[in-house]
């Protein structure tokens, strides 16, 4: 079977500040006043998930706006990742605060209203394992039509996509593991002690011990176990 | 003779592709509907697609047909799919899946698989995540025909949202290995390189239970090193 192409992505950017522009370019297209992007982090599946503000444009009491927000907000948010992609809409003190949407409402959520001084509608992105979070538009009224949303939307998962990308970027392997390590770690992961290892790739213990205390090192892991963790999402082993 | 019906053998009449008001309109009226099939029906036609299938890509390892959630793929190329579909997942690392959301990949059926009439042999693909659950959504179109990629991307999002709305895509992970949420944490520090003695201290609990949970994970999940439980944690997608 031949091998798949994917269609070509946008230009890589370079550093965060690539995104504020078009970051700026959304809220403009909904009239919005700011725009916050978050990410989720900490714990999997065990229910310390944290979400931390990554890029803002909240201006001087950008801390405690962001603060505000993922106070008033931020369980919802960590759960509804769990589960769903739909966008998240919320109404501001004031009455005439909200958020409006004609045509798209039964693929929307609300959030409890009030709780924050202004409107806004939150896109969720999940990635994966990694690089999930919200791309989320402050306002003081906001109208979103269908394809506006679905046009957000579609921008927002770029977004995250381009700031995974560029975590990728920092933190490469320091040199390419050698396939004496990637054995090693394959066999580790797959259940086999450091004898086992040895007997099947018909080396010594402490042989094996030394490609997967190299590979170690080059993962810039603490131990082997978390080697092999970082091996297999990186896809040097499955 | 036994009659089957399995799924429409001839590509479909030169399709009116809709607008999106009209799909949009017509996603909205059928939303109620536990039924995915209208949505990813209006979703097809809306990128000149002549087939659709969604399927669950954590499920695809497994014989048999459950990774299949709704299509209308003529029947024996959805049984040879699973197969074809795997070895290019498999092929790609998490960290390379994270980065193609959305983003169409184009494949080829095998050459030893006679298609239905003017259906092309390259079929297009679009991965989405609904919580853990990661979802493919894989396109036929008819011969010569090229998708619009503005389109595509707006259907992957779309079938998103329609899966999304139904709750099809329940996570199994946790309930199949029924691990706790300490035994999850502990996993979790573990991949992150932690001995017992520090999840001890960070989780405020004694060393003893930390190892008992770890045991306790290695029974559920029939792993016989920590080395083997982190791997299978990472490969399930539970860290």
């Amino acid at each position: 079977m031949s091998s798949a192409f994917k269609m070509p992505r946008t230009q890589r950017i370079s550093s965060r500040s690539d995104l504020y522009p078009r970051l700026v370019a959304m809220q403009k297209l909904i009239d919005a006043q700011h725009f916050a992007v978050c990410r989720l982090g900490g714990a999997g599946a065990a229910g310390k998930a944290r979400l931390t503000m990554e890029l803002d444009n909240f201006g001087p009491t950008s801390a405690a706006d962001g603060k505000a927000f993922l106070d008033a907000y931020g369980d919802v948010l960590i759960d509804h990742m769990d589960k769903s992609m739909l966008p998240l809409l919320w109404n501001g003190v004031d009455e005439g605060s909200t958020a409006e949407t004609p045509d798209l409402t039964p693929f929307t959520v609300r959030l409890r209203p009030k709780l924050l001084p202004c409107a806004g509608v939150a896109f969720p992105v999940r990635l994966g394992a990694v690089g999930n979070g919200y791309v989320s538009f402050m306002a003081n009224y906001v109208d979103l039509a269908s394809d506006l949303i679905v046009e957000l939307h579609g921008r927002s998962c770029q977004i995250m996509m381009d700031l995974l990308a560029l975590d990728e970027k920092r933190s490469p392997a320091a040199e390419a593991l050698s396939d004496r390590e990637i054995a090693c770690l394959q066999l580790a992961g797959d259940g086999r002690i450091s004898e086992e290892i040895a007997e099947r790739l018909r080396l010594s213990v402490h042989t094996v011990n030394a490609y997967l205390g190299s590979a170690t090192i080059k993962l810039d892991s603490v131990n082997r176990i978390q080697a092999i963790a970082k091996a297999i999402r990186l896809g040097y082993i499955i | 003779m036994l009659q089957v019906n399995s799924g429409s053998m001839e590509a479909p009449a030169a399709t009116t592709t809709i607008s999106r008001d009209q799909l949009l309109r017509h996603l909205a009226s059928v939303s109620g509907s536990p039924d995915l099939h209208s949505s990813l029906h209006a979703l097809a036609q809306y990128v000149g697609a002549s087939h659709y299938l969604l399927a669950r890509c954590d499920v695809l390892q497994e014989n048999g047909l459950d990774f299949v959630i709704s299509s209308d793929w003529p029947f024996y190329l959805v049984k040879r799919l699973a197969s074809e579909s795997m070895a290019t997942y498999a092929r790609t690392s998490e960290v390379e899946k994270c980065l193609q959301l959305f983003q169409p990949g184009f494949s080829l059926l095998p050459d030893d698989l006679a298609l239905p009439d003017r259906i092309s042999r390259q079929y297009c693909s679009m991965t989405f995540n609904i919580g853990r659950t990661r979802l493919s959504l894989m396109l036929l179109f008819r011969e010569g025909f090229a998708p619009s990629p503005e389109r595509l991307r707006d259907a992957g999002l779309l079938a998103g949202y329609c899966v999304s709305f139904s709750h099809y895509a329940e996570g199994r992970s946790e309930r199949d290995f029924e691990l706790t949420d300490r035994e999850l944490e502990c996993l979790f520090w573990i991949a992150e390189g932690k001995t017992s003695d520090e999840i001890a201290v960070i989780l405020g609990i004694s060393r003893n239970t930390i190892n008992n949970y770890i045991t306790s994970v290695m029974r559920k999940t029939a792993t016989k090193t920590r080395s083997e439980a982190i791997a299978f944690a990472v490969r399930n997608n539970l860290v």
